[in-house]
């Protein structure tokens, strides 16, 4: 069923149980946002995607990342008080993490370039200085990995996200997903011939049976073996042996 | 039969001009190390194109978790939707052939899409080693 | 007796309780409120107990504890019946005199009677008190005469029959009596509690879909869709005991206002979700909804109707963030108590994704009246927009603190002064905080606005659960800010950005100016920050955290001016600002010298001490322990 609204005066559709953010972005429209990402459910903590929404008449100003569509709204991305409000959650952001590059990145881009507030955490000396509390790390291990390594922790301004009680987790399975998807990169992944280190956890690697070199975490594979379509055959080679022995294939059928 | 990607090693001369078009074209930096299609020499003067097959039983999106990427029906190939993407590589780990392969930078897989439907690799090559027909 | 069976077994189950309990029989109730029971109340229940006993008396007298009778202030509380005579400050030893003059010999004790703070006068009936004369304790009253374990206390009342009558009115007529009484969320939000019933009983039907649970039925009811009804009993607010004390007190009116609603909405499943911190609360629901299932007042089929409902309890972890609707049913579902965005109610999908209706415990307490007398009676009570009582916790700079449960309507000079007793100790009124940490302070000149759900709202605060904490002239507003941002910092859940980091750079920005850090930009960051909290949070607890300090800057500006470009205190409380000094009302009798942790004043017998202010940490125990009013603080 489609859905249809009006962004910043412009028709738009959806299919409906999307949500206004991911429409207006593939619309073109800009609205910033850091602790969203489609392949989790939206979470609405950062504040940064605060919009404009009528329905039935009457205006609010919402987070658009968990709003569903709905016939006949119009959202409206632009607007004094949006900018208002967005520059001050980015001097809120900025302060409490002041080591994380791409958000002073961000926070330029939208004419914040500094923060009247002491950049301190909550209680000093702890907690690091570049994670937004976001939850990216911990909703993508929990709902899409399914590993559940990493979990919020604490209640208020003592909150922190990582591994159950800052430990080692078992659960892990070191494929570095919440690196990957981290708004800051700030998870370390620490990758030797060996080893790889994440989350204060050592894994054994997959060895490349042609060459040993690493392929993928060992605790991955099963994991993905026992919860995916594929079985382990396929993750036996590295990356390269795959396709010398493919060019090697290919070169007797072209000639 | 249209719409289909053909790689003839016979003709290519290991010049690179596709690697380097698909950087420049796909690449978020236009490094080499971005060109999805690699060319590989495999004996005196011989050479072949290695690029996605876009499988028919694309392993890449069966290991996937987050079902990201996807057949688009028009140009068959199998598309990357970067924003579904959370950068595991199981992509990279299960592609029997080492086609798609995991940039740790932007921490998303270098995974060719034939351009929507006008390779540059084909458009750029001189010696019609690739060819859309 | 075993299950009552039907409404004419009520009726006659109750003519036979009251057969037993002549109107000769008279009751010593004692207040065995959690508040009396810090004061020793047990200890004179049992007292009373043995001495009855002792003297022969144990069939023409009943002791019976019951559940707080809101004048905490003068706790312990005897009330006998049906007298009226009320004792108050009574303790274990005074017992034996007051069986022996009062209880056989209808003799008055005069020093346990109530004494007027201001006036000296004494009164014995409970009516005549100005705390009580002035107050319609409509659902508090009954705490005085029921033993909340005996649920034959609560039936001989008239428990039950509001149910009984509701049944037969079938839940359609009940629905519109509840929504023309204009019933109003007791809880803080003020919505009307019909039209949310309604909106649950709605939620996912279709046309031609078998009818809501509840009806008579052959063999029992089926629900059309999985509906809860949900009582909120997390009572949070600092200062706040009103719900605790209806729960303790009377947890069968709360009981049967949940199966009244759960047979008009079409549920079968009802939890109440307790703070962990009110164990008496737990232990009187728990009895209670034991005996309401003996007596076949829950379970399947209710008074022999087809309506089968029973009521779980659920206990909090120590957090206020729990009493926000949508976090209250995540901590329910066993998740982390933390809301969630609403743009779709939870009376469409609710616990377990489910429609639910939730009500404060106060809210389900007045629905067994509004169907027992109807809602044209209901709707005389109070004022238009808000009819019926509301219980208020009279706590602070007040004489008479405890619960009042007033009419909606009835002014907040009327409740600090007629029936609080105004300032103690000859303080000057100041402000008023209603609605907790949602809530906003009110200054004298709004002392003649009527309280009820708009007016507070219009005038700069809020009714929010009926926390009413009154302040005078030695309460710094700006420290009263800092302290509501102090706990809501604490209680956020850290989700979201502006409640998160906003609260916490808010407290310290307030508290620079306690500090005398402060300049005029702080006040204008504050204010900045405030509105983006305000506009930004995803809950309440975030969306209403500004409103006391926006409120104080509102109406006390000047104090804050004061201390920011004065570096000065004007209430005497901020500790970096203010300066103890001993006058020359100064005796020198050394007790202060004696008792200062410090050691920092000095000067010998008969002659003026002095403070070394440097030393000086502020503690205040000179100013406590000087009999001659000789510290200053300034």
């Amino acid at each position: 069923m489609t859905v249809k609204f009006t962004i910043n005066g412009v028709g738009v559709e959806s299919a409906a149980g999307a949500n206004v953010l991911d429409t207006a972005r593939r619309y073109g429209f800009e609205i910033p946002s850091l602790c969203h990402h489609e392949a989790v459910v939206p979470y609405g903590a950062c504040r940064l995607c605060l919009v404009e929404i009528t329905k039935g008449g009457r205006k609010k100003l919402t987070t658009c990342c968990n709003y569903e569509v709905l016939e006949g709204i119009s959202v409206v991305t632009d607007s004094p008080a949006i900018r208002q409000h967005r520059a001050m959650v980015l001097e809120l952001i900025l302060a409490e993490a002041p080591d994380a590059e791409p958000v002073r990145e961000l926070a330029k881009r939208y004419g914040v370039a500094f923060s009247r507030f002491e950049a301190t955490r909550a209680v000093e000396g702890e907690g690091p200085r570049d994670c937004i509390l976001c939850g990216l790390c911990a909703r993508v291990c929990t709902e899409v990995v399914k590993a559940d390594a990493l979990t919020f922790n604490g209640r208020g301004d003592k909150r922190g996200v990582g591994t159950p009680y800052g430990e080692a987790a078992d659960p892990c399975v070191g494929c570095a997903s919440c690196a990957s998807v981290c708004p800051t990169n700030r998870i370390a992944v620490k990758d030797t011939r060996d080893k790889r280190e994440i989350w204060g956890r050592e894994l054994a690697l997959v060895r490349c049976e042609s060459c040993g070199a690493p392929v993928m975490t060992e605790a991955h594979r099963d994991h993905a073996v026992r919860i995916g379509p594929l079985p382990a055959d396929y993750y036996k080679t590295c990356t390269a042996c795959k396709r010398k022995s493919l060019s090697g294939r290919l070169a007797k059928v072209g000639s | 039969m249209e719409n289909l990607y053909v790689i003839i090693p016979r003709n290519c001369t290991g010049c690179r001009t596709c690697e380097l078009a698909c950087a420049m074209v796909k690449g978020h930096d236009g490094a080499l190390g971005q060109s999805r299609i690699r060319v590989f020499p495999t004996g005196v003067d011989k050479y072949v194109q290695m690029n996605c097959l876009q499988c028919a039983e694309a392993a890449c999106a069966k290991a996937c978790p987050t079902q990201a990427l996807v057949r688009n029906e028009r140009t068959r190939a199998v598309e990357l939707d970067a924003g579904k993407c959370i950068g595991c590589a199981l992509c990279e780990a299960a592609c029997p052939f080492g086609h798609i392969r995991f940039d740790r930078a932007s921490a998303k897989p270098l995974k060719c899409d034939l351009c929507g439907g006008e390779p540059a690799c084909a458009k750029f090559c001189p010696h019609r080693a690739l060819e859309m027909r | 007796m075993g299950k009552i069976r039907n409404p004419k077994e009520l009726h006659s189950y109750r003519e036979e309780l009251l057969a037993k309990r002549t109107a000769s029989r008279k009751v010593i109730a004692v207040c065995c409120g959690t508040g009396c029971n810090a004061s020793g109340a047990r200890k004179v229940a049992q007292a009373l107990v043995d001495e009855i006993q002792k003297q022969g008396l144990a069939k023409e007298i009943d002791v019976r504890p019951t559940g707080c009778h809101g004048f905490c202030e003068r706790g312990t509380l005897v009330l006998m019946h049906p007298e009226e005579t009320l004792y108050q400050r009574v303790k274990p030893e005074d017992v034996p005199a007051i069986v022996e003059k009062t209880v056989k010999n209808g003799e008055i004790i005069a020093e346990h009677l109530y004494d007027d703070p201001v006036s000296g006068e004494k009164h014995v009936k409970e009516y005549e008190i100005p705390f009580y004369k002035h107050q319609e304790r409509l659902i508090l009253g009954k705490n005085g005469l029921i033993d909340p374990t005996k649920i034959d206390d609560y039936i001989a009342l008239g428990g039950y029959q509001a149910l009984a009558k509701a049944l037969e009115m079938g839940p359609d007529r009940v629905l519109d009596e509840v929504k023309r009484a204009n019933v109003r969320g007791r809880g803080g939000g003020g919505f009307p509690a019909g039209r949310k019933w309604e909106t649950c009983r709605n939620a996912g039907r279709q046309q031609n879909a078998l009818p809501p649970s509840g009806e008579a039925r052959e063999g029992g009811s089926v629900p059309a869709e999985k509906r809860y009804v949900i009582c909120n009993a997390d009572e949070g607010d600092p200062g706040a005991f009103m719900d605790r004390s209806v729960l303790e007190g009377n947890p069968h009116a709360v009981i049967e206002g949940m199966i009244i609603g759960a047979f008009t909405i079409g549920s079968d499943e009802g939890y109440v979700y307790v703070r962990h911190e009110y164990p008496l609360a737990v232990k009187h629901l728990t009895v209670a909804l034991e005996q309401a299932r003996e007596k076949g007042l829950l379970g399947k089929g209710i008074l022999g109707s087809g309506l089968c409902f029973d009521i779980k309890i659920n206990r909090g972890g120590g957090a206020f963030v729990c009493g926000e609707s949508t976090a209250l049913m995540a901590s329910i579902e066993g998740k982390v108590g933390e809301p969630r965005a609403k743009h779709i109610h939870t009376v469409v999908a609710g616990l377990n994704g489910k429609p639910t209706n939730l009500n404060n415990v106060e809210t389900w307490a007045n629905i067994p009246l509004v169907i027992e007398k109807g809602a044209d009676w209901y709707t005389k009570i109070g004022t238009k927009s808000s009819p019926g009582t509301k219980i208020f916790s009279l706590v602070g700079k007040v004489n008479n603190t405890g619960l009042v449960e007033v009419p909606m309507g009835m002014t907040l000079r009327q409740i600090i002064f007629d029936i609080g007793g105004g300032i103690p100790k000859g303080g000057e009124f100041k402000a008023v905080q209603t609605g907790g940490p949602s809530g906003g302070c009110l200054p004298a000149d709004k002392l003649d606005i009527p309280v009820d759900f708009d007016t507070l709202v219009e005038q700069g605060s809020m009714m929010g659960s009926g926390g009413m904490i009154v302040m005078d002239d030695k309460t710094c507003m700006v420290d009263v800010a800092k302290y509501f941002l102090n706990f809501l910092k604490f209680e956020s859940c850290g989700k979201c950005t502006t409640c998160r980091e906003g609260l916490r750079r808010l407290h310290e920005l307030v508290t620079e100016i306690t500090e005398g850090r402060a300049t005029l930009e702080t006040i204008q960051l504050i204010e900045e920050l405030a509105a983006t909290v305000e506009a930004g949070s995803l809950c309440a607890l975030g969306t209403t955290a500004v409103n006391p300090v926006r409120s104080t800057l509102q109406f006390f500006r000047d104090e804050y001016l004061a201390h920011v470009n004065e570096k000065r205190c004007p209430a005497g409380v901020c500790k970096a600002l203010i300066t103890y000094e001993i006058t020359d009302a100064c005796t020198g009798c050394m007790v202060c010298k004696k008792r200062c942790p410090e050691s920092v004043i000095s000067g010998d017998k008969k002659q003026k001490h002095v403070i070394d202010t440097a030393g000086c940490i502020k503690c205040g125990i000179c100013n406590d322990v000087c009999k001659f009013d000789a510290v200053r603080v300034y």
